[in-house]
């Protein structure tokens, strides 16, 4: 709403500079990001999924969990790691002039601050969406369907074109779109490569240039992208019902590699684990040691990460809580929840936080403390409350519809059957979602710059400073505090999975 | 069509640890006969389907289609290489492709339009012409089992191997599926291979039965052979109710008649016609269709079990005599009851 203000409003720049100076421009430079990113993103995750879940090879029990590990990284993070280790003084390119005797002239080095480098990173860190529905979809194929076509001459490479592809192919799009959702609203990454993406536009727009309305129609491009995304992301994952296997054909899920494949496979698997996990934090922590990075000015960062944390996931908890106890009964009032959940999840951060500078605007308020954290927390809350609402959700659609009649013919009702029912049933599921919603928050970048009062500095926002300022060694303790807090809710969800996948 | 040879199974062995799943079999799937194999679940059906299948390599044995082999110990034909028709429960079709796309998955080696053609022929003998270009899940149950047969035929593989086709189906429409099914398979001369549970379907489709247990064929031969002279009790049960009597219980009459070499007698229900007379007191009767079963009273505690026509009502309490027909009652050795 604030935005469409925004724009009748008016002021700043013409309709024409903003179309031909910004909006194309910062539009096609982001939709050239999302295409690479989703084609690295296909080529990662796929082949691992096909592999992990249909043959034995040395790690792949490991491996099954651990490629779920990138996710614990923010783009920033990872963006900040792989610019260090691909710099002209980093240790790659160095190792190639000691080997080789040449300079740093001689020679073309792929340079990570470009859009494809920008792909790479956002690939990097949200491969794993992709990753996990393509297991699930790979791993909930009739077994019986494969050996058919083993039957009809199927060699393994043809069942995976012919027969697996296809069929899983409408889940793992839907996984995809899902990540690129994520990908268009990162603001950090890109900001820090210097590429010229629509998140980075918004805020441009409204700090550097002085042009609010530029930001306001930036905002709603990336709006309709990042919906477009997560509505076709929603269609294709509904769109065709599993197969059933009939539990009498026990073939073994998995067949074992011949040892070169197999090794093959292992050493895959660990070399994208080593470029999406392990030597980017590994870069990290060496930075850090080597620079004896001081922890000084931690425990300010530490605190109002914390603080915002708590507030914005207990609203946002209980946001998602009042949501899904008020629509347990009436279909209406839940589409409506999933719906107003849907619209926050889907909105970037960069947008949120503009909107909410357009209504401080309107209204004279100044960005000051209590106000400023207020929207901060309402903006945690809009777009994080979707992450809690849906495994809420799920928990109550499991129930049986009865239970609620047997607790009212027993006498509970109301707040006390909330207490002693709901609740209850509900604190597995709500405990994980609030840990989620937690770290979520704490990994949030662009809104956090944009309203944190003074003083109120995240260890996102202050590695992002650390970073742009070109203060790597100093950007390496948030950011690996980040990542260590990211590794909570992953390992969390890959304990889930593998729980849901055995039984 | 082009002749066909036998699958052959030859002293095939496959242990699993300690467990032998099968163990030495030896079986013959004639061309143009349907054979039937029968056992309880753990009984060995489904690794016998696999080690012919080429899913699983035997320990020990051979298994050869005509004079080529396809397993031995020094041997294996893959499955994808095998040319082996497999027919699920739970029908398995690509879901992705439609009917017409289903049956010519695996005819890739010749051109599109023979592909085309060969896959339509199938189809049509099938009965599934009006849903050529249907998805999978638009089909009932039964249009599907045709639709995954026809793909398994097209090919014109070696060997069709069917695991309980049939029990996925709604009954209603099971006799219809099964009738049309078996004969294109019949008359496509493939050798095929049934497994079942359901010992009518075995009786009543297969020209050779095999009955497994522990992973040993227990009997292979004729349905009515095996049903009329079954080799042991195991046997005896797997095609129908059996019931056991001490013969010391048995009328003078009776035990003259059948001459049992042991202490117990075992006989099928339908052994026992009810008679007009008043021998046997009716304990029980159950209506079960135009035969009732009745439970009559023995001496020594014990029960004889009756399957009969019965000609006017009959009551509990009711007494009656009973004929008996001895080619129903075995008479097996000692230690396999």
């Amino acid at each position: 709403m604030a935005l469409i203000a925004g724009i009748a409003a008016g002021d700043g720049a013409t309709w024409d500079h903003i179309l031909q100076n910004r909006l194309v421009p910062y539009t096609l430079t982001t939709l050239s990001v999302l295409l690479i990113a989703a084609t690295i993103m296909l080529g990662l995750a796929v082949p691992t999924a096909w592999l992990i879940s249909q043959y034995d090879f040395p790690g792949r029990s490991v491996f099954n969990w651990a490629m779920i590990l990138p996710l614990a990284m923010p783009g920033y993070v990872m963006a900040y790691a792989w610019a260090d280790l691909m710099g002209v003084a980093g240790p790659l390119q160095t190792q190639i002039r000691d080997m080789t005797g040449l300079s740093a002239r001689d020679y073309w080095f792929p340079n990570l601050f470009s859009a494809p480098g920008l792909a790479f990173v956002l690939a990097s860190t949200l491969f794993p969406y992709v990753y996990i529905t393509a297991r699930a979809a790979f791993s909930m194929q009739s077994l019986t369907t494969l050996e058919a076509a083993r039957s009809l001459g199927s060699s393994q490479l043809d069942l995976f074109w012919r027969v697996a592809l296809p069929v899983a192919l409408p889940t793992i799009l839907g996984g995809l779109c899902l990540a690129l959702m994520e990908a268009a609203a990162d603001y950090g990454a890109a900001d820090f490569l210097g590429i010229q993406t629509l998140g980075v536009g918004i805020i441009r727009s409204w700090t550097s240039f002085g042009e609010p309305n530029t930001a306001a129609r930036l905002a709603l491009m990336l709006i309709l992208i990042a919906a477009t995304f997560l509505i076709a992301s929603r269609m294709l994952q509904g769109q065709r019902g599993t197969q059933q296997t009939s539990s009498r054909w026990q073939t073994p899920r998995r067949t074992e590699l011949p040892s070169q494949a197999a090794i093959a496979a292992t050493a895959t698997c660990m070399l994208i684990l080593l470029i999406c996990f392990v030597a980017p934090v590994a870069r990290l922590l060496w930075l850090a040691l080597e620079n004896r990075a001081q922890a000084v000015d931690l425990a300010p960062l530490l605190r109002s990460s914390l603080i915002l944390g708590a507030l914005g996931a207990g609203f946002a908890f209980i946001t998602a809580l009042v949501f899904s106890l008020s629509s347990k009964r009436n279909e209406t009032v839940r589409m409506g929840a999933r719906l107003i959940a849907a619209a926050g999840y889907a909105a970037p951060g960069a947008v949120l936080g503009l909107g909410a500078l357009f209504i401080l605007r309107e209204t004279g308020q100044a960005l000051s403390g209590a106000v400023a954290i207020g929207f901060l927390v309402w903006i945690y809350v809009s777009r994080f409350t979707s992450a809690g609402v849906e495994p809420i959700q799920a928990t109550l659609a499991r129930l049986p519809k009865s239970l609620d009649q047997a607790s009212q013919s027993l006498g509970t009702t109301g707040l006390r059957q909330f207490w002693r029912v709901d609740l209850p049933l509900i604190a597995p599921g709500a405990l994980a979602a609030t840990l989620i919603l937690f770290v979520e928050i704490l990994k949030e970048l662009p809104a956090t710059l944009m309203l944190r009062p003074f003083g109120w500095d995240t260890l996102a926002v202050r590695a992002h400073a650390y970073a742009t300022d070109e203060r790597l060694a100093q950007a390496t303790l948030p950011s690996l505090l980040i990542v260590l807090a990211g590794l909570v809710p992953v390992l969390l969800l890959s304990w889930r999975l593998s729980r849901t996948e055995r039984s | 069509m082009t002749e066909h040879a036998a699958l052959i199974a030859d002293q095939i062995s496959r242990r699993f640890g300690d467990r032998a799943a099968v163990d030495g079999i030896s079986l013959r799937l004639e061309p143009g006969q349907i054979t039937s194999l029968i056992g309880q679940s753990g009984s060995g059906k489904t690794t016998l389907l696999r080690l012919l299948a080429g899913m699983e390599r035997p320990d020990s044995g051979r298994i050869l289609s005509g004079d080529t082999v396809l397993s031995s110990t020094s041997q294996h034909v893959p499955i994808e290489k095998r040319k082996i028709g497999l027919v699920f429960q739970d029908f398995a079709l690509f879901p992705h492709l439609t009917v017409l796309e289903n049956v010519m998955f695996g005819l890739r080696a010749l051109p599109k339009l023979d592909r085309e053609k060969r896959a339509t022929a199938w189809i049509d003998r099938l009965g599934l012409s009006h849903r050529v270009s249907a998805y999978p899940h638009h089909l009932s149950g039964g249009e599907q089992q045709r639709t995954a047969i026809a793909r398994a035929l097209a090919p014109e593989p070696v060997a069709i191997l069917l695991d309980e086709p049939f029990s996925g189906l709604d009954p209603s429409m099971r006799d219809q599926v099964r009738d049309v099914a078996l004969q294109a398979i019949r008359e496509s001369g493939i050798p095929s291979l049934l497994v079942t549970h359901d010992a009518s379907e075995a009786l009543v489709h297969a020209d050779k039965l095999a009955v497994i247990d522990a992973g040993k064929l227990l009997q292979t031969g004729a349905p009515e052979e095996v049903y009329r002279a079954p080799n042991s009790l195991g046997v005896a049960k797997a095609l129908g109710p059996v019931h056991s009597v001490e013969t010391a219980n048995l009328p003078e009459t009776w035990r003259n008649m059948l001459a049992p070499s042991g202490t117990w007698l075992h006989y099928r229900p339908e052994a026992l016609t009810v008679a007009a007379g008043s021998d046997f007191v009716i304990k029980r009767l159950r209506l079960a269709g135009p035969i009732s079963e009745l439970e009559l009273d023995l001496t020594g505690a014990q029960s004889l079990f009756a399957a009969s026509q019965l000609g006017a009502p009959l009551h509990s309490g009711d007494r009656v005599s009973l004929s008996i027909n001895p080619d129903l009652f075995f008479d097996f050795p000692e230690e396999t009851t």
